[in-house]
């Protein structure tokens, strides 16, 4: 199947996603499309599927103009996608999630299961993409997962797939299965899209690049005749930033001391973890998603009760006591999720300005707020942190993601507490807001803070850490001192178990 | 020109909305062939009329007990809090008002003020066990309140038919309350000064949610229950403290309705005319925007006193009242949706 | 007491009253596995109770008469989805508005059409007689639960295993499912999740119209003013305590029918009216907590 894309204009509102896109699609090729966060990768493939509609230009395939009136069109176009986030139902079998929309009905319209389940042997058979029908979806792995999407999109004989960013919560080595696939599937003579946006695989597994930055195509072209060097330019358009200046510093005393820590996880426990945090250091804390940073992290924040071990903040044991107390005691926490847990969408910026920090006497008289002072105080995080919003009135809702998360980090910060936690800090926002919230945690740091940074960005934590710990199945894997970090080595830890890895890495 | 474009846009679906509630409205007339002039100048008539403002004066004494009501329930839904049991916490405070009254001696002003506090311990408790009930067993509030009605109901309806009964008057209902404990009418008027309290309650409730550190933290917790956590508000307790005031207010409201109006305890007197209910989509009317409550009330309360003036003068069967009350929640509930929803959304684009 | 709940007559009496909080239950399921939290099954069932006195009325025939609760209910379904789905109102809000919708228009058309307050009965409202079954009626005991019921409530019964069976192999069961877990997967395959959620709220209002009819025109022959008297409510519970699994669900219906059928029967013994008639709700109440809580605790145990 040939695809051709030509002047395609996607806008939400007043936002273009995707600004006069042309593109083709060849069948049997690997296509990469790469692009900062937000550059509109995921957007134009969306509009591919039928799942937006663009506001101009058109889709052509094997040169016959086509319209979607919604993704259905497009999959008995022959059309498949594999979305970033799974769109699985946990509570159903593999079988039932592979036929789900796509059911052969027998009488009554009663789902035909043995038929399925016999087309699927033989999918199975010739693409060597095999995974026990019958187990619930919510017992697999990410990895299996990811399989299941897979025969989805074979089961509906797609001839051309499009993957979003599916390395981002594999392994390397479920990576590798999975790009052995990719290469069967081109052999076989169907196009690929492979939305991403690291560079290896793209180098590792593509015949195409195409770049794109702030809703425009800016690069199209064979591997062959491309670098490295040059798509990255590409995607952040221009030369690349110069790496942060760390000003070297003596760290100080022991902010955070954690010993033996588990927490309960469905499966199994997270832990034992061990280790100290001092002032004046950032450790980063790396990791692919799901290894248990998230319940490290409730277990330190308090969200959550641990089963064991010992936390100490400031020299003071913490383990019992509830987050409203550990933040007094000196922590302040930059959640993944500013969505749900870093902001109060519709309540305004004052409000989510002066949450948790309002135990504060300036802000209060007795039992009542002083508003002018929480006012005061929003007006002067807005100037401070550059964050753009019509004014300390307006609800946060109103805000971009990355002035959402300015808010988060200004408040957090504002606290100036000993210890820092920020988890994701530059999750899903743009590269001005990524810089100066880099900047932010360089600066606490330099002024004596203790910072741990936990990031599924291999990048960020070898950019802004003195210290990586890597975790692994739970686990801290290893330890590496940050001038001697780089992406094999860290990545190698990410994927194993501290003894064997260690021995390889030192 | 643009400006004039922008209001059309923002006035337009209301006016729909209006046209739409009124089409209903008169189908409902035309299906019981009413006199369409008879029947809203006695609508009108029995919401605000009456000889000397009779009529206006028991919309307003209905007023008192929905507004209550409504600042009740609107207390808990800022705070996310689904109590809709405040049926519920209103009959306990209306039964404790009544036997503390009829059983307690003493100076009349000091039984009427341990009733008036017995009346409001009593609600307070009453929405405590739902919200124990969801802390500490699971059981979600939004059920457990509504559960916890029908036993109150009962437990009622028993004490004024058995052991509290007046009998010698031959119905389900309490010994009368002294006299020298009801409240006063206000001068010249069968209006009693019950509405006085609920104007305090509603001054508490606005202070409460604009200007305390206490409302602050129940607002948050309401708009986002993860976001309270993560900065470490002490959720669990500003739920049982938020339960505990919508309940104090629901059991005011009970006494209110026993020293001000019944002079006692009838069996299905809080029950039967829906105050709790009424006072809920009072709140939902107006998106819980605390100063609006009783002018939301009010109208609820003028909906019901006209209906009653519509049946009077044209012939339509009463009850419409609840329809009409019905349809302009479905047709508003849309447009004002207010925090009630936004807690389970929560996301909208990043 | 035991004498009591042995006494046949006790037994040969609760279908009567599992069938409304079962149907009305069952409709619930469909709501809740498609993602609609529809709290409006009170509103539902009452709204089919008036609606089957009214069609057994004026045809003369039970049957037309469970018919036309069907479609009040289904209506209702359609305005629950009009105002939920499509005007994006709060499930909640919508639901109470329903629910206080219900009471008003039986109450109101009570009295425009009949011209009477607080309960209509009649002779000329055709009631659904009992279907006896020749065999299973000779059987000790449960004979009398099983023979002798009226249609609807082997028309639950059938329902329980038809649902089951619905929902686990059909493909709109299969939908359902999907709109009530990952309502996305469903967009991005190419099917609206409104719209199925659209058919499992009419169909659950057919249901309720069904649950409805049953305490209308099939317990008695008359409608009496908020005649479900909070059975939607317990069904709400019982679907909330399965979380939509039709077997439970059947479980559940049967014992909260079977306090309810307990609490008419103790009413000769000297408790008060007032007791008993709380007997379900405190018995839904206390099941509503056992199992809360037992499945708290499981959960907090399971993380171990």
């Amino acid at each position: 199947m040939r695809i051709a894309l030509s002047g395609v204009t996607v806008r939400f509102g007043p936002v273009t996603a995707v600004n006069q896109v042309s593109l083709g699609i060849e069948p049997g090729e690997i296509h990469a499309l790469v692009g900062e966060n937000g550059a509109g990768k995921s957007t134009l493939m969306n509009m591919l599927f039928g799942l937006v509609t663009p506001a101009e230009g058109t889709i052509a395939i094997d040169g016959v103009e086509r319209r979607w009136a919604s993704p259905q069109d497009a999959i008995r176009a022959g059309l498949g996608m594999v979305h970033q986030h799974f769109m699985l139902q946990d509570s159903m079998s593999v079988l039932e999630n592979i036929v789900l929309c796509a059911e052969p009905v027998g009488r009554f319209g009663f789902v035909d299961f043995a038929g399925a389940r016999a087309r699927l042997d033989a999918i199975a058979e010739s693409h060597g993409v095999s995974i026990d029908l019958d187990r619930q979806l919510g017992r697999l792995s990410v990895g299996e997962r990811q399989a299941v999407e897979i025969l989805k999109v074979l089961y509906r004989e797609a001839d051309l797939l499009i993957l979003d960013e599916p390395t981002a919560v594999l392994t390397p080595q479920e990576k590798d299965r999975l790009f052995d696939t990719l290469r069967s599937f081109r052999a076989a003579g169907k196009a690929i899209v492979l939305i991403t946006h690291k560079l290896d695989e793209v180098v590792e597994i593509a015949d195409r690049v195409s770049v794109m930055r702030a809703g425009r195509l800016v690069a199209s072209s064979p591997l062959a005749e491309t670098s490295k060097e040059e798509i990255a330019r590409g995607i952040v358009g221009g030369a690349l930033p110069a790496p942060r200046i760390r000003k070297a510093q003596e760290p100080g005393d022991v902010v955070l001391a954690v010993d033996a820590l588990t927490v309960p996880r469905r499966g199994q426990d997270v832990g034992p973890i061990s280790f100290d945090l001092r002032a004046g250091e950032i450790v980063g804390i790396a990791g692919v998603s799901g290894n248990g940073q998230a319940e490290l992290v409730r277990a330190l924040t308090g969200l959550e009760r641990l089963r064991s071990g010992a936390i100490s903040l400031c020299g003071q044991r913490i383990e019992k006591r509830d987050v409203g107390a550990r933040r007094r005691l000196g922590l302040s926490y930059i959640p993944e999720d500013r969505q749900r847990m870093g902001l109060a969408l519709g309540a305004s910026v004052t409000e989510n300005a002066n949450a948790g920090r309002d135990d504060r006497k300036s802000f209060t008289i007795g039992p009542f707020l002083r508003h002018s002072a929480m006012a005061r105080f929003a007006r002067a995080l807005i100037d401070n942190y550059r964050i753009r919003v019509a004014g300390p009135r307006a609800a946060a809702a109103t805000m971009s993601g990355g002035n959402k998360q300015k808010l988060v980090v200004g408040r957090e910060l504002g606290r100036s507490t000993p210890l820092v936690i920020a988890e994701n800090p530059t999750w899903g926002v743009d590269i001005g807001a990524i810089d100066f919230i880099h900047g932010e945690l360089m600066r606490m740091r330099d002024a004596g803070h203790a910072i741990l940074l936990i990031s599924t960005e291999l990048d960020e934590v070898i950019a802004l850490s003195d210290r990586i710990l890597v975790m692994y199945d739970g686990r801290v894997s290893g330890e590496v001192a940050g001038g001697e970090a780089s992406r094999e080595r860290v990545g190698a830890l990410m994927t194993s178990r501290a003894a064997d890895a260690l021995g390889k890495v030192a | 020109m643009k400006f004039a474009n922008g209001t059309m846009r923002a006035v337009l679906p209301w006016a729909f909305t209006v046209l739409w509630i009124a089409a209903i409205i008169f189908a409902l007339l035309l299906f019981v062939g009413a006199p369409f002039g008879e029947a809203i100048s006695g609508f009108l008539q029995g919401a605000f009329g009456g000889r000397r403002h009779a009529y206006l004066m028991a919309t307003l004494s209905r007023t008192a007990l929905i507004t209550g009501m409504a600042i009740s329930v609107m207390l808990s839904f800022r705070a996310g809090l689904f109590n809709i049991g405040g049926e519920g916490q209103l009959v306990a405070g209306g039964l404790v008002a009544a036997l503390v009254a009829t059983l307690l001696p003493g100076p009349p002003l000091v039984v009427l003020v341990v009733a008036i506090l017995a009346a409001m311990l009593a609600g307070a408790l009453w929405a405590l066990i739902a919200g124990v009930l969801q802390l500490y067993m699971g059981v979600p509030l939004l059920v457990g309140s509504l559960l916890l009605n029908y036993p109150i109901r009962y437990i009622a309806s028993y004490a004024v038919a058995h052991p509290f009964r007046d009998v010698p008057s031959g119905m389900v209902q309490s010994h009368l309350v002294p006299q020298e404990t009801w409240l006063a009418y206000f001068p010249g008027t069968r209006l009693d000064i019950g509405i006085l309290f609920t104007l305090a309650a509603t001054a508490f409730a606005l202070v409460y949610s604009y200007w305390t550190v206490h409302g602050y933290h129940t607002r948050l917790n309401g708009l986002s229950a993860d976001f309270a956590r993560t900065v470490g508000l002490p959720v669990r307790k500003l739920t049982l403290q938020t339960l505990a005031i919508s309940g104090a207010i629901a059991g005011l409201v009970g006494a209110i309705a026993v020293f001000g109006i019944h002079h006692r305890y009838i069996d299905g007197m809080l029950v039967q005319p829906l105050y709790a209910w009424t006072g809920i989509i009072a709140v939902l009317l107006v998106g819980m925007v605390p100063w609006a409550v009783p002018l939301s009330g009010f109208f609820f309360a003028a909906v019901q006193t006209g209906a009653a003036g519509m049946e009077r003068a044209a012939g339509v069967p009463k009850e419409i009242a609840l329809v009409i009350q019905a349809v302009i929640i479905l047709f508003v509930a849309s447009r004002v949706s207010g925090a009630l929803s936004s807690k389970e959304r929560g996301g909208g684009n990043a | 007491m035991l004498e009591l709940l042995l006494d046949p007559s006790f037994a040969a009496s609760i279908p009567r009253f599992v069938t409304p909080i079962l149907l009305a239950a069952l409709g619930g399921v469909l709501c809740e596995r498609a993602g609609v939290f529809n709290i409006a099954l009170e509103g539902f069932l009452l709204t089919g109770a008036f609606a089957a006195v009214l069609g057994a009325y004026f045809s003369g025939s039970p049957y037309l008469g469970a018919g036309v609760a069907m479609a009040a209910g289904m209506t209702m379904g359609l305005i629950f989805a009009e105002f939920n789905l499509r005007r994006g109102g709060d499930a909640i809000v919508v639901s109470i508005a329903i629910n206080l919708l219900a009471a008003g228009l039986t109450t109101f058309l009570l009295r425009a059409v009949f011209n009477v307050t607080g309960a209509f009965s009649d002779p000329a409202i055709a009631g659904f007689g009992s279907i006896r079954i020749p065999l299973i009626e000779d059987i000790p005991v449960l004979g009398p639960v099983l023979s002798g019921q009226s249609i609807l409530f082997y028309l639950a019964l059938a329902c329980v295993p038809l649902l089951h069976v619905f929902l686990a192999r059909h493909r709109l069961g299969l939908r359902i499912r999907a709109a009530g877990e990952n309502a996305d997967a469903l967009r991005a395959g190419g099917v609206s999740p409104r719209r199925v959620q659209l058919l499992a709220l009419v169909a659950c209002g057919a249901l309720c119209g069904l649950g409805g009819a049953q305490l209308s025109i099939a317990n008695v022959n008359l409608f009496v003013e908020n005649m479900s008297a909070g059975r939607g409510w317990i069904a709400v519970v019982a679907v909330l305590l399965t979380r939509g699994r039709p077997w439970p669900l059947f479980f559940i219906a049967l014992l909260f029918g079977a306090v309810d059928s307990l609490s008419f029967r103790v009413q000769g013994l000297g408790l008060a009216q007032q007791f008993t008639d709380m007997m379900p709700y405190l018995a839904t109440l206390v099941v509503l907590v056992v199992l809360s809580w037992w499945r708290a605790r499981r959960a907090r145990g399971g993380a171990s």
